[in-house]
């Protein structure tokens, strides 16, 4: 397959013979040309259909934007742009968590009146439970989820504060509005009280430190007269519903006040992870802790704060918990109360708000509605929890991102399994590629490798390596065009050690101020040994591509 | 430790004795430096030639320097002097510039206009925030409280863009209209781009204005722990008109200014009328305010002035024509024309011979990057020699600091080899600080149309070696002919580019023989003129190099270091002007070739520019004219035809860029080609100011015109030219020691040239009568 070429510039030196050289045979660049004629793999129709509402750009009309007052941030997190398809102007909601934020408490305020009556009571009660226990999960989520303690204590405050508050309640006369504040001086001290522990302690043995406290504060209450060892709690305490209510007010009061418990609870959670607080702490990730520290991030002291404020909440909420059952019950303490809680927020996803609220919502709704399903409910209770740690990553509000990533997981499974490497661009690549001047490239080039594949022989490796520069058979001049042609980033070059002695091959960067890299330890003696070295990586790639 | 490094320049490329020189010194790693004054007289380190050759002469300056550290403001924008305060709006404001975008949305900010301190977080200004949207900012030194357009901006298109401010409601509103016309965007307006947004917010302070916040445009002021103040966040494209007002002006008030570029009566505190003060011999860097106070804005960094501006609508090339049409002013944040760095020596020029000198400064172990030759030249008080080499720093201007190796992808086809790069050409590709050729491109693309000497030029150093080609290039490649001119023990002076340019005629007049260099590419009107009326009035000239006379540049006289360029039409180039901008600012003229502007350099040296090729040169063989006893003198000595087939550039004496003699490009009829070239590999492409329909077969071993002709003619007055056609002839003469025929060659020519009077073979001009 080899036949000789004959140097044209030969002519210029007459007396000397005229210079031939082993090449390839000719072979026509068009042949690859002809040869491919479609694709490999089946190429259905793809495109996706916009079925939902994309709102136009305002044009020249003025827009007003809002912000929540006194901050700086938009009422919604709207982006302007075009559509890549179309170029249409239209805007983006980026985030639309305030629409449904602000839809689901709109739901929960007016669901009173859409209650069937034989349900009033069950459901208004379970719903003031709801919006406790949610703005409990709140104040827990900040514990576990932005501040990384594994602190199983939170009901041992809650309960502290509601023992403490509904003693002084019943023994000294506190007014019911004095409870939660009260509550939270007594989960503010018990705070600090378990924080201490805290910097020392890490993950496990922390759990089982809070665990033990919390069982203590059981045993303490049940045994102890002063706290109604005999009533089975502490009660008569004074409460913000008034008691000559019809019961149906009484009700309805106590779940709004549950509701407004949960806001606040919203609100506190907003103010302590979405500021410079959280954002400290998500710095600092678990087991990342060493990095962040080395960084100058003083996480401890952020989990710290972050715990006390939390602590200081959760008493208020323990104030108000005794405020709102006139008193408190040794059940507070118990385990069943934190592995349900503890379940609101492992179902909702941790580290989310709306994961602690829907969580509790579930859980409430299962536990306190579904009476009549008896122990059924644990059970289901359990399976959704034991399905949600099994399946899901971050909980239900975890699902979204979760199916995007396994989606994406699939695109690119399916496009490998279709593409051959380094070849055409797919449709389903292809439209989604704005310059479509690449996508010819890509066939070009393609097509072009295939055919300099078929050049490489033995004899025009040895033609290179005995003139590296000036004028080449026609087989070699092909490979080198295309070699020299190459974009700038990964393109081989040379670099000098000692003019003359020593080179060595590097890789260029193709951006500007990125030195080149060293692609291997070799030097060189001459330029020309140089060029051959770098020539032979460059038929390696080609080959190997 | 950080790794040492030394770098300098001087204010000066070329001095007389007596003159004032002062070097500029930054280095790294390390506070000082052994200096120690050289005459360099060989640069090629190639195996072939003599190697490098340097000259060590006593000097006071000689021994260790105190060096350190210094900074250089990369970017271009315009500063007002304010002294008034009058731009600290404390009370309602707009601003608003028409803009033209091209390289937003990287994640980068860009400053628009505005007094911004971007370290404290204080003032206010208008600026495309890091994904491309037009953003208007207000600071109080803890927050920013900013608006952001709906949009984003398309890169390459013209905008009128406003924000204004309500001191009391605390209000902002931005306006962002497009302004294209069918010839001055990227786009048609075939494309559906809604380009318009017209937002308002209400702002939760006032800024904080302090009184030492300068008003900049196309930059914002930021602070370094060591380096004090600076510019940052540089724009990149072209503002036309800009301005402030006192007041919030009204939508139709913007409008109006969006339709006419001309701003309402009242309530103006500054308006830059970017098109103010052009005249026909130029443009300088002042921004002229039309506004009541005068607030002129001073370019730093040369913007470019005079670009097609929001209402050029295609009729007019030239700011001369409708200087209304071209206010643009085009920004680059990766601009160096001056490094500004503290003196580090001054020097008064004691007597020395006439040369090429550097200032030689090691640090550290003074290899690498830790040594350093800061070059210049000295030309005679009083010239006495009867030779002068004309060294074409306005070229070395061209390719100094050149990146092609790394950022051109097509230098590889073209040089038809892997490129070889040195520490230092890595470092210059690391550093923004010692700016860009007129080879590169600038960040968004745009070409690099001016180059200047007041930074560390790289690549004029005597040992560096152009990456791409793998041989020497422009300086060291130059120092080929000086070194062959000392080896022969010539009687030398040499004279630079500037010389040329600042005294005309004058600079060349005292010299019998002007040798010019290797790739004397740039050339201004002044020096071609010059060169012209010299050889018309009896010099003599031998053009020994390839592709000369080439580029028509400009230079401001008062600011002879810094040289322009457009790049347009046709020529070998690297970037090509965008349509209406042809005209060099610094001058008038337009740029381009001086073959397209009736001055091919045929007329002058007999040859011009017919093909390169960077990786194989050829020998000459004598042409039959070069027997007739008119030229056969410069072969004395030389046995066989074949000359020059050796050299340091690709072993061959003709190649690299070559030159050819062309009768319709106004070759001196009379013109002999005494020798030429041929057998070029297929490398060796035509020119493109030579085709008109481009055909297979435009490479070396298929047209004829491809080859390097060595060319003589007589001038009135006994003058004479020699071209060798060839920048690889200079890099021959070392060969061998420098006892080679291209050698013989030119000390042929150089003798009998240098001579006054009449010239060898001048009397056998009579008809052939072809007896024998």
């Amino acid at each position: 397959m080899t036949t000789t070429w004959k140097n044209p510039i030969s002519a210029f030196d007459p007396e000397k013979p005229v210079e031939e050289v082993v090449t390839n045979d000719y072979l026509s660049p068009q042949s690859q040309w002809d040869a491919t004629r479609s694709y490999n793999v089946p190429t259905p129709p793809v495109g996706r259909l916009r079925y939902y509402h994309k709102w136009a750009g305002h044009g020249d009309k003025l827009w007003h934007r809002l912000r929540y007052w006194p901050t700086r941030r938009r009422v919604l997190d709207i982006s302007g742009g075009y559509n890549s398809k179309t170029l249409r102007r239209q805007k983006t909601i980026e985030d639309k968590r305030p629409i449904w934020w602000i839809l689901s408490l709109l739901a929960l305020a007016i669901a009173p009146f859409f209650i069937p009556e034989n349900q009033q009571n069950a459901l208004l009660t379970a719903g003031a439970v709801f919006g406790i226990y949610a703005a409990i999960n709140l104040c827990w989520m900040l514990i576990i989820g932005t501040a990384g303690i594994y602190s199983l204590a939170t009901y041992a405050v809650v309960g502290a504060a509601a023992y403490g508050s509904a003693y002084m309640s019943i023994h000294m006369g506190l007014p019911w509005w004095a409870m939660p504040l009260v509550g939270s001086v007594v989960g503010l001290v018990f705070g600090i009280i378990i924080a201490i522990p805290a910097t020392r302690l890490e993950g496990f043995y922390y759990a089982l430190l809070t665990l033990g406290l919390v069982e203590l504060c059981r045993v303490y209450v049940i045994q102890s007269r002063e706290f109604g060892s005999a009533t089975g709690g502490l009660y008569g305490a004074d409460s913000y519903i008034p008691q000559d209510w019809p019961q149906h007010a009484q009700l309805l009061l106590g779940y709004y006040a549950g509701l407004v418990l949960m806001i606040l609870g919203l609100f506190l959670f907003r103010f302590v992870n979405g500021k410079r607080l959280g954002r400290v702490l998500r710095m600092a990730p678990e087991k990342r802790e060493a990095f962040a520290e080395a960084t100058g991030v003083n996480y401890r002291a952020a989990r710290i704060q972050v715990f006390l404020i939390s602590s200081l909440a959760l008493g208020f909420i323990g104030g108000f918990y005794s405020a709102h059952f006139r008193g408190a019950a040794p059940s507070l303490f118990s385990f069943d109360t934190m592995l349900l809680s503890l379940a609101m927020l492992v179902i909702g996803g941790l580290g989310r708000a709306e994961g602690a609220v829907l969580g509790t919502l579930i859980v409430v709704f299962i536990d306190r509605v579904l009476v009549d399903w008896g122990p059924m409910r644990f059970v289901l209770i359990g399976t959704l929890m034991l399905l949600v740690v099994l399946f899901l990553r971050g909980g239900l509000f975890g699902i979204k991102e979760q199916f995007r990533a396994w989606r994406d997981k699939k695109k690119s499974e399916n496009r490998s399994s279709r593409a051959e490497k380094g070849g055409e661009m797919l449709p389903e690549e292809a439209t989604e590629t704005e310059n479509k001047d690449i996508i010819y490239f890509r066939r070009f080039d393609k097509m072009q490798r295939d055919f300099l594949k078929k050049l490489i022989t033995p004899e025009i490796i040895e033609e290179h390596r005995k003139r590296p520069l000036g004028q080449h058979s026609e087989a070699l001049e092909r490979v080198l065009t295309y070699f020299r042609r190459q974009p700038q980033n990964d393109k081989y070059a040379i670099t000098v050690i000692e003019p003359f002695k020593s080179y060595r091959l590097v890789a260029l960067s193709g951006t500007r101020g990125v030195a080149p890299r060293l692609v291997e330890d070799k030097t060189y003696g001459s330029p020309d040994e140089a060029y051959h070295a770098l020539f032979l990586r460059r038929v390696q790639d080609l080959l190997e591509a | 430790m950080a790794q040492i490094k030394v770098f300098g320049y001087t204010d000066k490329i070329s001095v007389k004795p007596g003159d004032e020189l002062t070097f500029h010194v930054h280095a790294d790693g390390t506070d000082k430096a052994m200096a120690q004054l050289v005459r360099l007289i060989h640069g090629d380190e190639h195996p072939s030639g003599p190697g490098f050759i340097e000259e060590e002469i006593a000097s006071p300056l000689n021994g260790e320097w105190k060096v350190r550290k210094q900074y250089t403001q990369v970017g271009s924008f315009l500063t007002v002097d304010d002294p008034g305060q009058r731009l600290g709006q404390n009370g309602d404001f707009t601003l608003c510039a028409f803009i033209y975008p091209t390289l937003h949305g990287n994640g980068m900010r860009q400053a628009l206009l505005g007094r911004w301190d971007i370290y404290r977080n204080e003032g206010f200004a208008l600026w495309i925030n890091q994904k491309g949207f037009l953003e208007f900012g207000v600071g109080d030194g803890e927050e920013v409280d900013y608006l952001a357009a709906e949009a984003p901006l398309i890169r390459n298109m013209w905008y009128f863009v406003a924000a204004s401010y309500d001191r009391k409601s605390g209000k902002a509103t931005l306006y962002q209209e497009c302004v294209a016309t069918r010839y001055n965007s990227l786009l048609s307006k075939v494309v559906p781009y809604d380009y318009r947004s017209h937002v308002r917010e209400t702002f939760r302070f006032t800024p904080k204005n302090p009184k030492d916040l300068p008003f900049l445009v196309a930059g914002a002021r930021d602070w370094h722990e060591v380096r004090g103040p600076f510019v940052a966040q540089n724009f990149n494209g072209k503002i036309d008109r800009h301005g402030m007002f006192d007041r919030v002006l009204s939508r139709e008030e913007l409008d109006n200014i969006r339709d006419t570029g001309k701003p309402p009566r009242s309530g103006i505190i500054a308006y830059w009328d970017t098109t103010a003060g052009y005249t026909d011999y130029g443009i300088g860097d002042e921004v002229r305010d039309i506004g009541p106070h005068g607030l002129h804005s001073k370019g730093y960094n040369r913007p470019v002035r005079a670009q097609t501006g929001f209402n050029w609508n295609g009729r007019n090339d030239s700011f001369r024509l409708a200087p209304q049409e071209y206010g643009g002013v085009e920004f680059h944040n990766d601009a160096v024309i001056d490094c500004k760095w503290e003196p580090t020596k001054s020097w008064t020029v004691p007597e020395l011979k006439s040369g090429a000198y550097a200032m030689r400064l090691r640090a550290g172990d003074g290899k690498g990057l830790g040594e350093e030759y800061v070059v210049f030249f000295v030309r005679a008080r009083v010239p006495k020699a009867r030779i002068a080499f004309l060294v074409p720093t306005a070229s070395y201007l061209a390719y100094a600091n050149e990146h092609l190796s790394f950022d051109a992808q097509m230098v590889q086809p073209i040089s038809g080899q892997p490129p070889i790069v040195s520490e230092i050409d890595i470092e210059l590709y690391q550093t923004k600080d010692f700016g860009l050729s007129t080879y590169d491109h600038h960040a968004d693309d745009a070409g690099v149309c001016y180059s200047s000497y007041r930074r560390p030029i790289l690549n004029m150093r005597p040992r560096s070696r152009l990456s791409s080609m793998g041989i020497t290039w422009q300086f060291p490649a130059d120092l080929s002919i000086i070194g062959w001119l000392e080896h022969l023990n010539y009687d030398y002076e040499v004279l630079t580019d500037e010389d040329l340019h600042v005294d005309g005629l004058a600079a060349l007049k005292p010299y019998n023989l002007v040798i010019n260099g290797s790739h004397p590419e740039y050339y201004s009107e002044e020096m071609l003129d010059a060169t012209e009326d010299y050889i018309a009035e009896g010099g003599r000239l031998i053009y020994m190099g390839g592709n000369g006379y080439y580029w028509n540049i400009g230079f401001r006289p008062e600011e002879p270091w810094c040289m322009e360029v457009r790049k347009l039409d046709s020529g070998m180039r690297a970037w090509n002007a965008r349509p209406g901008e042809h005209y060099l600012v610094t001058n008038g003229q337009r740029s381009g070739l001086w073959k397209n502007l009736g001055r091919p350099p045929q007329k002058l040296t007999g040859v011009g520019f017919i093909s390169q090729g960077f990786e194989s040169a050829r020998p000459y063989r004598r042409m039959p004219d070069s027997y007739h006893r008119r030229a056969s003198w410069m072969f004395e000595g030389i046995e066989g035809e074949i000359i020059g087939d050796f050299g340091l550039a690709h072993e061959g004496a003709a190649g690299i860029e070559i030159d050819r003699y062309d009768l319709s490009l106004g070759t001196p009829p009379h013109t002999l080609i005494v020798a030429a070239s041929g057998g070029h590999s297929d490398n060796y492409m035509l020119v493109c100011e030579e085709i008109l329909y481009a055909y297979p077969g435009m490479t070396g071993t298929h047209d004829y015109r491809i080859r390097a002709d060595i060319t003589y003619f007589t001038a009135p007055h006994d003058g004479a030219v020699v071209s060798t056609g060839s920048i690889a002839f200079g890099q021959s003469l070392p060969f061998n020691n420098f006892d080679n025929n291209v050698s013989r060659l030119l000390k042929n020519i150089v003798d009998a040239f240098a001579k006054k009077g009449k010239l060898p073979g001048w009397a056998w001009t009579a008809e052939e009568k072809q007896w024998r």
